[in-house]
């Protein structure tokens, strides 16, 4: 089939699942526990949208979600690339991030509101703490596996031990690092919002518990659908990333 | 005997004159690589002395195995051996020595994130090489193989001939004196080997460049060397030095003479010893293990 025609198909899917959720609602569901999609869309503007104290909880959660993921990446990156130049140290330091990694953080966040409270700090803290292990798991994962050949290539050409890193080791991590660093946006988000739910003074999560209880579920969708498109624009934008440093590849 | 070799033993090679101290010298050299326990130790080379002359081309052949590659690295400063001596243009060789030594390798060793006129940047760099003059200089060894219009492709966009046509010329375009080939042409079809052979053979007669090249192809060896040196199985040592006296650069129409069948024919008979050896060895390894 035709990349055109496939498009086409994955469009008529979609249009399908929304009119079978809209002819649900409309007909079967209760008005006060589920919203049909076009409900949602009337909602979504001017009401959830068009509400300022809306507006600067999505802005405080970008904000916090940017400034987890940056941490993540800059500390992500330090640590993997200093733990992976060495066989001693990935061996001994490695493990240990494996078995952190594993462990599910939901159970420490009680912990993180206590260290770093109610505000955005805490949000921040969590996301980071979902966040800095894809990216040194891959960072560390992306220093092996170099091809000797090129190394001795650049060694018998002169390079010194930095420009072996600068110029073969970097640019043979930047397919591993981009994996980690999508993963570390997906995971950095699910932090911060889990953390919004948990305890919100005026973020994002307060809104989803506020729709949640009040029994709107044309905002609460609405506002979930927001932060679903929010999500899949990050995502892209670190895919675009992403292409521009693999141009060789092609 | 053949003719050709009483020929050749009274000749100097056709490319180097007059009495210069030589460019590489091997004095020597034995290298065993250590195992995890003392059995396991390998002998690869043993015992090995050379002169090479300034502006000679010295073929290295022998059975897989015989340390052919090892002893190139050790000229090379990226291994170092464990009993001897060598020196390149006079200094004992301890680690990579950019200035004096290109290396070229089996494979490719262009960095596929980078386009080819970015790979050679990158190795006038290391060499340490004004800026100013790395476009030039990279564009000269780009069209002296023929290869200038593909400066902005990248390795992946390249054949595997193309891919080593352009690893030679960087090789070349560092300018360093002597150059050492580790199976260049290896992984290249019958008839790409031909053709970059001849190109080699035209490229160096211009140049003067010592060079050591190692091989597995005794036609290869016949027809760039101006002295191929024949190493038994493992350990390798020496097991004979074969003139080859014709001129650089050599035309095709060389490997129809007959001494050039000649020559073959002597390495062959060299060879086939050894070989035999080689494959007893590793059927005895095989056996030892099962």
């Amino acid at each position: 089939m035709s990349p055109h025609k496939i498009r086409l198909v994955r469009l008529l899917l979609i249009l399908g699942v929304v009119l079978v959720w809209e002819f649900y609602a409309r007909v079967f569901a209760t008005s006060s526990l589920s919203a049909a999609p076009s409900q949602v869309l009337a909602e979504l503007w001017p009401k959830v949208l068009g509400e300022p104290r809306v507006l600067n909880a999505i802005g405080v959660t970008l904000i916090e979600l940017v400034v987890a993921f940056v941490m993540s990446v800059v500390f992500g990156m330090l640590i993997g690339v200093l733990v992976g130049l060495s066989d001693v140290g990935r061996r001994s330091f490695y493990p240990i991030v494996l078995l952190l990694y594993g462990i599910p953080q939901a159970i420490l966040l009680p912990l993180f509101v206590l260290m770093f409270g109610l505000g955005p700090a805490g949000k921040i803290a969590f996301g980071f703490s979902h966040g800095i292990f894809p990216v040194i798991v891959n960072t560390i994962a992306g220093m092996r596996n170099v091809n000797p050949l090129l190394m001795h290539g650049a060694a018998a050409m002169g390079a010194t031990r930095f420009e072996q890193l600068r110029y073969v080791v970097f640019p043979h991590m930047v397919t591993a690092v981009f994996t980690g660093l999508r993963l570390a946006m997906t995971m950095t988000l699910l932090g911060v919002l889990l953390a919004e739910l948990f305890v919100s003074q005026g973020g994002i999560g307060f809104f989803t518990l506020l729709y949640a209880e009040t029994f709107n579920p044309s905002a609460l969708i609405a506002l979930i659908l927001t932060l679903a498109l929010m999500a899949v624009a990050l995502n892209e934008l670190v895919r675009l990333v992403e292409a521009r440093f693999s141009r060789w590849k092609e | 005997m053949t003719g050709g070799n009483v020929v050749g033993a009274n000749a100097v090679s056709a490319r180097a004159t007059g009495v210069q101290a030589p460019a590489i010298t091997i004095s020597n050299v034995s290298m065993t690589f250590a195992g995890r326990e003392p059995s396991q130790s390998v002998h690869a080379l043993d015992d090995i002395s050379l002169d090479i002359r300034k502006g000679e081309f010295v073929c290295l052949l022998g059975p897989s195995g015989c340390g052919k590659s090892t002893l190139l690295s050790i000229i090379g400063g990226m291994l170092q051996q464990t009993v001897g001596t060598v020196s390149v243009n006079g200094t004992p060789v301890s680690s990579p020595r950019p200035d004096d030594i290109a290396y070229v390798f089996q494979e490719s060793t262009l960095f596929p994130w980078y386009t080819v006129l970015e790979n050679f940047r990158l190795a006038l760099k290391f060499r340490g090489i004004e800026e100013a003059n790395w476009r030039d200089r990279a564009m000269q060894s780009l069209s002296a193989v023929g290869m200038e219009q593909f400066a902005n492709h990248y390795p992946k966009q390249l054949s595997v001939g193309m891919k080593q046509r352009i690893n030679l010329a960087r090789g070349l375009c560092v300018g360093s004196e002597v150059l050492l080939l580790d199976e260049p042409f290896a992984a290249l079809d019958e008839q790409t080997r031909m053709v970059l052979g001849e190109d080699l053979s035209i490229l160096l007669a211009r140049r003067g460049k010592t060079i050591v090249f190692v091989t597995h192809s005794l036609a290869e060896a016949v027809f760039l060397a101006d002295r191929i040196v024949v190493m038994t199985a493992r350990p390798g040592k020496i097991k004979a030095s074969i003139l080859v006296p014709e001129p650089h650069p050599r035309s095709p129409d060389f490997m129809l003479t007959d001494a050039f069948q000649n020559i073959r024919k002597e390495l062959y008979g060299l060879l086939r010893d050894e070989i035999r050896q080689t494959v007893a060895a590793m059927r005895l390894a095989r056996d030892a293990q099962a």
